[in-house]
């Protein structure tokens, strides 16, 4: 599988599909057999922090992402460990808020006084802070209400970066992503035009999924 | 059993602050040698399991309540180094956040809560066989390091505060090693039960390569750590140490270093002592044999 | 949410907050230990001191209700250990009881004055190994993730039960819960390890933007060694 520089591409499954797990090989947490090449560079463990560099990961659950006393400390862990110089890091943090929508007041607190909605924005400033070229996404809208994930579909829109973003969340797919592939069982199925495969019913079917209702209308 | 400021003389509260943050910097250093970066996050999250679950109190009989104190268990999970640091991290959180245990007194605390526990816990276990891949093994040895983690735990307390002139040993010994008997045995059903739990659900997370062997070099390092202050004890408890070694043992701001006193606080009193103190010996030995055992078990796992 | 017991009083403003945290733990420290030091009959010297606390206190902004209930919680140990202590008289029990008192809120004027973020700052500068200081800093920020489970788990066996059940099903239901949670908490340092590693860990924790150390800090310091000397030396404060 290809992807190219501002590509927005979705990878769609039921779960257990291996969808995370392909993503955890992305930076190299997970290392399997297979070729991964990240920017021109072939993943093994000699490049990790280079290719860390590169990819940004955000985990489904923000709790396991944010483990520092404070907010402040979460986001400067990133760009601290890939030795960013120690001038440049409340630049750094004070930009990854603003991105992430979030007052600059959230420096001194600490997660576990966030609502969810506001972790999952701190976990996206944690990895923003590392000026990644590639955002992956595992299940960024979990568990989030309405207006949360409204905004948060928003702020995702917006980033620059190349983004490949996992889950089962059809209608999530259709706002975000160009491109789809639909993995099943640890395999690739299909991979093309995000219209295309999801008004396609019997491929949906087929791995577990469904036509989002936006598109049954038509 | 977590001792506040003030029952300690300064002396003995500043040796075991002393013995405790050596410790804590060689279980650190033996850690990071291992390379175990993986065990990093699980220590963080442990502690806040035992942090967490000593508030959960239960109730026994009467109206008195105990907890699962938790050193057996992790360092049978954890090994007794990062065990060890587990533990020391609970007790630092709990004498910061709680006020539980003093400040200078938090060295001893560190001792007597963190390493006895966590070395007598995991030196037991395997000497048990607890590293082996046997069911109802497994158990049983997490009961016996549970308990007797307890009890060697309390014991050396009892010890500290005698020699600090506070509690007698006659008072404190059978209040703290009685207490604690009971509040072990369910220390060791909790354990016993938790590690089975663990046999069915997880078993990888139970370490199963721990070989224990002895070597004379540990059994003297043994001999003199522990069997040394045990022969003191004996001794005062019966004819009375020497003057020179009674200031030794009993010199603080707390009480006059009489010889008198010195004798009286170490004594058992009215209690049967040959008993007592063949009690006391057992347990020693006990924990001599065990820290050999570690000793060399060392070798093989952090 | 109550996460009140650990940080509430720590955000506020005193002077006593603007401190470095290096200065409070070796200043308090030395308190404590000159505290320790203080013989028993020299009742001046143990009012002095009280004054000193009372004065911190005060400066602290702390309400005054929490410490004394905070002091109240504790009292019961302190009380019950200096009545196993019988044979110094009055005067000496007397002094093993105050000194407790006295090093106790100093204790809590010491953590509620300092938020803990800067506490494990100031003890990684005052050399407390690495791994300690992450130990301590996962421990304060999945405390309260594992209460909250804690608590879900108490709820939902509760909503199963009715009254109390014998000691070997309370005991075996205990053991369950907790070995549950363990386990969870063993996946939840996976995941964590994961995105440690996913923002390029690589076997150092970075200590983060130190406080300086300026006057009020100095000033501090050496009012607290001022004030140990003249209550143990007394007048006149030079070496004769």
């Amino acid at each position: 599988m290809d992807v190219r520089i501002g590509e927005r591409v979705a990878i769609v499954g039921p779960s257990g599909a291996g969808k995370s797990t392909l993503l955890l090989h992305l930076n190299g947490v997970l290392m399997g057999t297979g070729l991964i090449r990240i920017m021109g560079q072939t993943l093994e463990q000699k490049n990790l922090q280079q290719i860390r560099k590169h990819v940004g990961l955000v985990f489904q659950d923000p709790n396991d992402q944010l483990f520092c006393p404070t907010v402040y400390e979460d986001i400067a862990f990133g760009p601290m460990n890939l030795g960013a110089p120690e001038k440049e890091i409340p630049f750094r943090v004070e930009k990854s808020l603003s991105d992430s929508g979030l007052d600059q007041s959230m420096r001194s607190r600490t997660s576990h006084h966030l609502s969810l909605g506001e972790r999952k924005r701190v976990a996206l400033a944690s990895v923003l802070a590392m000026d990644p070229a590639i955002l992956a996404l595992d299940e960024p809208m979990s568990n989030l209400d309405p207006r949360n994930r409204r905004h948060l579909i928003e702020l995702i829109a917006s980033l620059p970066a190349t983004l490949i973003l996992a889950t089962h969340e059809m209608e999530l797919v259709l706002a975000l992503c160009t491109r789809t592939a639909v993995m099943d069982r640890g395999k690739i199925w299909a991979d093309g035009n995000t219209r295309d495969l999801l008004s396609n019913a019997d491929l949906m079917h087929e791995h577990g999924l469904e036509v989002p209702l936006s598109l049954k209308k038509t | 059993m977590h001792i506040p400021d003030g029952f300690l003389s300064t002396r003995i509260a500043v040796s075991l602050d002393a013995i405790s943050g050596a410790t804590i910097l060689y279980a650190s250093r033996r850690v990071k040698l291992a390379a175990s970066d993986r065990l990093i996050p699980v220590m963080g999250v442990l502690a806040a399991f035992v942090f967490t679950s000593q508030m959960l109190n239960f109730p026994i009989i009467g109206g008195t309540s105990g907890h699962l104190v938790g050193g057996a268990l992790l360092g049978i999970l954890l090994g007794p180094m990062a065990g060890f640091l587990t533990m020391a991290t609970v007790l630092i959180a709990q004498a910061l956040f709680l006020q539980d245990g003093g400040l200078l007194a938090l060295g001893a605390n560190i001792f007597n809560i963190g390493a006895v526990t966590t070395f007598v816990g995991y030196g037991t276990y395997s000497l048990l066989g607890g590293g082996k891949d046997y069911g109802k093994r497994i158990t049983l040895a997490g009961f016996l390091a549970a308990f007797l983690s307890l009890i060697a735990s309390a014991t050396c307390c009892a010890l500290q505060l005698a020699l600090s002139g506070t509690i007698p040993l006659r008072v404190g010994l059978p209040s703290m090693a009685g207490y604690h008997a009971m509040i072990g045995i369910i220390e060791g059903a909790l354990t016993a039960g938790i590690l089975s739990f663990l046999q069915h659900v997880r078993p990888d997370l139970l370490k199963t390569d721990i070989k224990p062997k002895l070597n004379v070099v540990d059994w003297m390092g043994a001999l003199i750590l522990v069997a040394i202050p045990a022969a003191i004890l004996a001794i005062a408890g019966s004819s009375g140490l020497p003057d020179p070694l009674q200031r030794l043992l009993v010199s603080n701001a707390q009480s006059s270093d009489s010889a008198a006193d010195a004798q009286e606080l170490l004594s058992f009193g009215r209690y049967e002592d040959y008993v007592v103190r063949a009690g006391i010996f057992l347990v020693f030995i006990g924990i001599v044999y065990i820290a050999a055992r570690l000793a060399r078990s060392r070798r093989h796992s952090p | 949410m109550r996460h009140s017991f650990i940080d509430r009083f720590a955000n506020l403003d005193s002077p006593l907050h603007l401190l470095d945290a290096r200065t409070k733990l070796v200043g308090f420290t030395a308190l404590i230990v000159a505290v320790l030091l203080i013989q028993s009959g020299r009742d001046f010297v143990f009012f002095s001191y009280f004054f000193l606390i009372a004065i911190l206190a005060g400066i602290s902004q702390i309400p005054l209700g929490f410490i004394v209930r905070r002091t109240l919680t504790i009292l019961p140990f302190i009380i019950l250990a200096t009545l196993a202590a019988p044979w110094r008289g009055v005067a000496g029990l007397g002094a093993l009881f105050l000194r407790a008192i006295l090093c106790l809120i100093i204790l809590i004027i010491l953590t509620n004055t300092t938020r803990f973020a800067e506490l494990l700052r100031g003890l990684r500068r005052l050399g407390c190994p690495q791994i300690l200081a992450s130990n301590l800093g996962f421990l304060y920020r999945y405390l309260f993730v594992l209460t909250e489970e804690i608590l879900r788990m108490r709820q939902a066996r509760d909503c199963r039960r009715v009254g109390h059940a014998a000691l070997k099903k309370e005991l075996s239901t205990l053991g369950s819960m907790l070995g549950t949670l363990l386990v969870r908490s063993f996946e939840r340092a996976e995941r964590m390890y994961n995105a440690m590693l996913s923002r390029g860990y690589a076997g150092e924790f970075p200590v983060v933007d130190p406080h300086r150390f300026s006057w009020p800090d100095l000033a501090f310091l050496a009012g607290i060694a001022l004030f140990v000397w003249v209550t143990f030396f007394g007048f006149p404060v030079l070496p004769a």
